[in-house]
């Protein structure tokens, strides 16, 4: 191996990417729009569900018990609805996601059995934003149970009967503020990467195909694992620029904690971005027109990192055949390992299972791409 | 002007046809995509490895615990036995959720005390953890409801509790409970599919079409046939309906074709007009005909139109509802998602699946979409007439 | 070099695409410092049988030895001896022409100590002086041309290929590589040049003719040109030829008839039927100056050697 030839092979490269305006664009500006794209329509956190309210009653307690659900917070009123009708108008038309009805005879029925129910009717279209909706109902009615249990004793001045109650003590761990983006971007940034990296390679070797100048560099002496170090040096600096780049932006932009060390952070982005440049090169080889491969590279990288890779849909809630195969989706491991260096504090040590499998991969590739590519014509 | 157009269509469907791939590529890569979201994309939370930490070790703790495990969705992972164990299981990512139970829990919730019950969890993933705690809160809920019952035995089935029963005043009911009956409409059992394989109707539609369109264009501008034809007499307009009628029916086929394998396959039921979901199909394909001529106008190569096509769906498939809520962007992104198709498109479709209204409740969304798609298809003509020199 | 011999030897190469065969068993020896022309039609496997001696593809039957190495077996010891110019030129346009030199100085692992004066010498021999830091995209094909070369014979090959290098090249660089090409081979390298000019054919020492994947005639350029027309070559000016051509063609004692430029070509039996020709011609109202016997030139052995005679393109 001639160390001469590899970098004769990258700074060549290097020039080309540099004078070129496709490549530059996909280096600088794609992860820049993606960050923007990704780190701020991409979120789950619904703060105020919008609730319609329709109080049979009208009385002091019904009242009451509409503050206490605008109070926490979590709820914002969108109207006040006369009847069943309008009701199922409102449901019908998405005005609100969360209706409550509070009977005719809520106030008699609470004096005199001491319990009362309230009808809360949600549009369960989005599974989803209902379920955090039910939650937080959830927790108003406790807080709210509360409330006018304190309220009669202090109207009656004498305490309610001795019965136990449990109090309910939520802690959170590792994302205290439970905002979604803590979660979501730190995947944001492994899926960038992904598709990124894949683009930037993808058409380095069809490039030299189209052109004819691949015909050249094959009756030279350069050998296939030259060629492929030499290609992929520039892209690795590239790769390493966008990385640090959306890291950056992520820990003090979008202000992610971020608890780990920055040598982790290095040594793990360095895995992956070789990871993922070795797979756009890949293409590039089997491919050998650009429109082709950069085609197939984003196709390939692009559904898998999406959807399979962790950023969004929680890989262990899904079916298990489904489970298994995330296990080839490398995106995830990386997804993984930025969510527990950031949120965790996460070292080299804890996070050995994903390097491995990350070092795999890496090792597949060599393997792979020094076996596909052929010094010859046919 | 028929004529011509006619002329135009057999073109390009004897173009479709000599090419035996394009069936192939047009429906394979659709499935492939519907079954990839259909079972891979939730949000629901099935189940949560659970840690217990019990120091009470009371029957009342056990009755406590016993309903968490009763249910399917907490899977106890570790049974602990001190505080350690539980960091330890939360650190490595062992346990999601972890119930911890202190000494002398029994002692003061029988004596009327508040009896405190921790519950951890790992906020890493802030949804999956929200929801575990909401199913957390409501079990304690039920706990406490069954716990209060079975303490005023009175109470338990024969209506009102007497007033005065109670030690200290005799007016003073046991305690106050307020509960929820909560009612899910539209999608009883919170189906996670039923909200998004809907959605992948619009989404799937969305990307294949904008692309077949502008890639069929760009190729003909490069092959250079695009000027042949329009040293014809064929207008820009004749041009414009005769390329894009063919992708037209492609999109509404595929409409039927996931609507069709979502409900037979996937289960999720469809409630509403079919002649609505026919309208409102038609008019979002006119927007996205309208976005893919829009895009081949930009473009002069192939090459060009990959990038563009990619830069500008993105966008469109993100911020328009499809996964995450509009709600939850912030509001210089729900902005944008009014000139989305996707986003009114989703609301139809939803609608008429899950709730099956009916026009008045959707005429706002098709008049969007029309409107819209009326605009781009405006602005891809002016542009192809001036695009020639 | 391993051993004496050939610098390029090739017996029986064959190269069969599929149901097609490119290359149909070609036997060639090159001796040092000789430069060989390849001539023939487009398609009639030139750029493959070079492609083959680089190294590029793989004969399908056959051997081939160049600088002593075999092509199949040892293919990388042929590179690191060979100089190559494929059809395309192959620079990279995006790069400067020092750019470009330094690059393929580096591929071919030329000593630092060197580079620089091979990189002056390639310069010059181009022509590029003050023009280091150009980028190639700008440059004009005779430049590009000679360039290409300079980027090849860095690390001074004893064995050149050149597929097609004066391809869409102005007339006057074409001469100018024609020297630069013989000044390489004073040197003692051995240079392997296709072309389709037929002119060129006579600056070369020795000349193969290629004709559907196979070797039609080889031979030095006077070899080629005494080759027995078996007729006597008579040059004829007429007009229409059109009309002349498909006279002559059916009239006896001819044995063959092509246009040449503006004139007939005309290979009689017997010299003596030369004189009846102008009136034969008269008869069907096509004016002819009389026939003048010319000595047959390369152009005119190739086209009886090959049978496609109407395709093969006139001299420049």
């Amino acid at each position: 191996m001639s160390l001469r030839r590899v970098l004769a092979l990258a700074f060549k490269e290097f020039l080309q990417v540099w004078r070129d305006p496709r490549s530059l664009s996909v280096a600088l500006l794609m992860p820049l729009m993606q960050m923007v794209l990704l780190g701020y329509g991409v979120s789950l956190d619904i703060r105020r569900v919008p609730l319609c309210v329709e109080d049979q009653e009208n009385s002091a307690a019904s009242h009451a018990l509409v503050q206490d659900f605008i109070a926490s917070g979590w709820f914002a009123i969108t109207a006040a609805l006369q009847d069943e009708a309008a009701l199922r108008t409102a449901m019908d038309r998405g005005q609100c996601i969360a209706a409550m009805v509070i009977p005719v005879d809520f106030s008699r029925v609470l004096d005199d059995t001491g319990q009362a129910t309230v009808q809360t009717i949600f549009d369960a279209t989005d599974t989803n934003t209902t379920n955090i909706a039910i939650g937080y109902a959830q927790g108003v009615i406790q807080l709210a149970s509360a409330d006018f249990a304190a309220r009669w004793a202090g109207s009656h001045g004498t305490p309610l009967a001795r019965v136990g109650v449990v109090d309910f003590e939520p802690r959170v761990w590792f994302n205290e503020g439970l905002d979604s983006g803590n979660f979501i971007i730190p995947g944001v940034v492994a899926v960038i990467l992904a598709l990124v990296g894949a683009q930037l390679t993808s058409l380095t070797i069809s490039r030299e195909w189209e052109r004819g100048t691949m015909e050249q560099l094959i009756s030279t002496p350069v050998q296939p694992l030259e060629l492929m170090l030499g290609k992929l040096v520039p892209y690795f600096a590239i790769g390493l620029f966008d990385a640090a780049f959306c890291l950056a932006a992520a820990i003090f932009w979008f202000r992610v904690p971020f608890l780990g060390s920055v040598a982790t952070l290095a040594v793990t982005t360095s895995l992956f971005t070789f990871v993922v440049l070795g797979i756009g090169y890949l293409i590039s080889v089997r491919i050998r027109s650009q429109v082709g491969a950069s085609q197939v590279a984003l196709v390939l990288t692009m559904l898998p990192t999406t959807l399979l890779s962790g950023y969004t849909f929680p890989i262990d809630q899904m079916p298990a055949a489904i489970r298994a195969l995330t296990f080839i989706v490398y995106p995830r491991y990386y997804v993984s390992i930025l969510r527990a260096v950031f949120l965790k504090g996460s070292g080299v040590v804890e996070l050995a299972f994903p390097m491995l499998a990350l070092s795999l991969y890496a090792a597949f590739i060599i393997w792979v791409a020094a076996r596909a590519f052929r010094k010859s014509l046919d | 002007m028929l004529g011509r157009l006619r002329v135009m269509l057999m073109k390009e469907f004897l173009e479709l046809r000599r090419d035996r791939w394009a069936m192939f590529r047009l429906v394979v890569p659709l499935l492939v995509q519907l079954f990839a979201f259909g079972y891979a994309a939730t949000f629901t939370v099935s189940h949560v490895s659970t840690a217990i930490l019990d120091l009470d070790q009371s029957s009342l703790s056990r009755a406590l615990i016993s309903h968490f495990t009763a249910t399917s969705i907490f899977d106890v992972v570790d049974v602990a036995t001190d505080q350690r164990e539980i960091t330890r299981d939360l650190n490595q990512g062992t346990a999601a959720l972890a119930i911890v139970i202190h000494s002398g829990f029994a002692a003061d919730f029988n004596n009327g005390r508040e009896a405190p019950l921790q519950v951890i969890v790992d906020g890493t993933n802030s949804n999956t953890a929200l929801i575990a705690l909401g199913y957390a809160s409501q079990i304690v809920s039920i706990f406490q409801s069954d716990e209060t019952t079975q303490v005023l035995p009175a109470s338990a089935g024969a209506g009102a509790p007497q007033r005065g029963e109670r030690a200290g005043d005799p007016a003073a009911p046991g305690t106050i409970t307020l509960s929820l009956a909560d009612q899910p409409w539209f999608n009883p059992g919170l189906n996670d599919r039923w909200f998004f394989i809907p959605g992948i109707i619009g989404t799937l539609v969305l990307v294949q079409i904008v692309g077949l369109t502008a890639f069929a264009v760009v190729r003909e501008r490069e092959v250079g046939t695009l000027e042949q034809i329009l040293v014809s007499p064929i207008s820009s307009f004749e041009f414009i309906l005769g390329k894009t009628i063919p992708f037209f029916l492609i999109g509404l086929a595929d409409v039927a074709l996931i609507g069709v394998v979502g409900v037979l396959w996937f289960g999720v039921p469809f409630v509403g007009n079919p002649f609505l979901m026919l309208l409102g199909a038609s008019l979002f394909l006119l927007g996205v005909l309208g976005l893919g001529l829009l895009l081949s106008t930009f473009s002069r190569t192939q090459q060009q139109a990959f990038a563009l096509n990619f830069f500008l769906l993105n966008p469109f498939f993100i911020l328009s509802g499809f996964a995450f809520p509009i709600a939850a962007m912030p509001p210089f992104l729900q902005w944008f998602t009014y000139l989305n198709p996707l986003r009114y498109f989703l609301v139809v479709i939803r609608s008429l699946f899950l709730k099956g209204v009916g026009f008045y409740d959707l005429w706002p969304q098709f008049l969007a979409m029309f409107l819209l798609g009326a605009g781009a298809l405006a602005i891809s003509v002016m542009r192809f007439s001036k695009s020639l020199d | 070099m391993s051993g004496a011999g050939p610098a390029v030897l090739a017996e029986g190469l064959t190269k069969i695409f599929g149901r097609f065969t490119a290359v149909d068993h070609i036997d060639l020896a090159i001796a040092g410092g000789e430069v060989m022309g390849f001539i023939g039609p487009n398609g009639a496997g030139k750029s493959t049988t070079i492609r083959m001696l680089c190294g590029l593809l793989r004969p399908s039957a056959g051997r081939a030895f160049v600088a002593g190495f075999d092509v199949a077996r040892k293919p990388e010891a042929v590179r690191a001896h060979i100089g190559y110019m494929s059809q395309k030129f192959s620079l990279y346009g995006d790069l400067t022409v020092r750019e470009n030199l330094r690059f393929f100085g580096g591929l071919y692992s030329v000593k630092r100590a060197e580079m620089v004066e091979r990189m002056r010498f390639a310069i010059t021999m181009a022509g590029l002086e003050g023009r280091e830091d150009a980028l190639v995209d700008t440059l004009a094909g005779g430049w590009k041309q000679r360039l290409a070369l300079g980027c090849a014979i860095l690390h001074r090959p004893p064995v050149l290929f050149l597929d097609e290098p004066t391809s869409g090249v102005e007339p006057e660089a074409r001469r100018r590589f024609w020297d630069l090409i013989h000044e390489l081979a004073g040197g003692g390298v051995t240079i392997l040049v296709s072309t389709h000019y037929m002119d060129e054919a006579e600056y070369c020492n020795r000349v193969a003719l290629i004709d559907r994947g196979k070797l039609a005639a080889i031979g030095t350029p006077s070899e080629l040109r005494g080759h027995a027309l078996g007729g006597v070559l008579f040059e004829l000016e007429c007009a229409p030829l059109g009309a002349a051509l498909s006279i002559l063609r059916a009239a006896p004692g001819v044995i063959e008839a092509n246009v040449f430029g503006d004139r007939l070509h005309v290979l009689l039996a017997d010299a003596t039927a030369a004189a009846h020709l102008p009136s034969l011609l008269a008869a069907a109202s096509v004016h002819a100056e009389p026939p003048r016997p010319i000595a047959p030139s390369l152009e005119d052995a190739f086209v009886s050697l090959v049978t496609r005679a109407p395709h093969m393109p006139a001299a420049p």
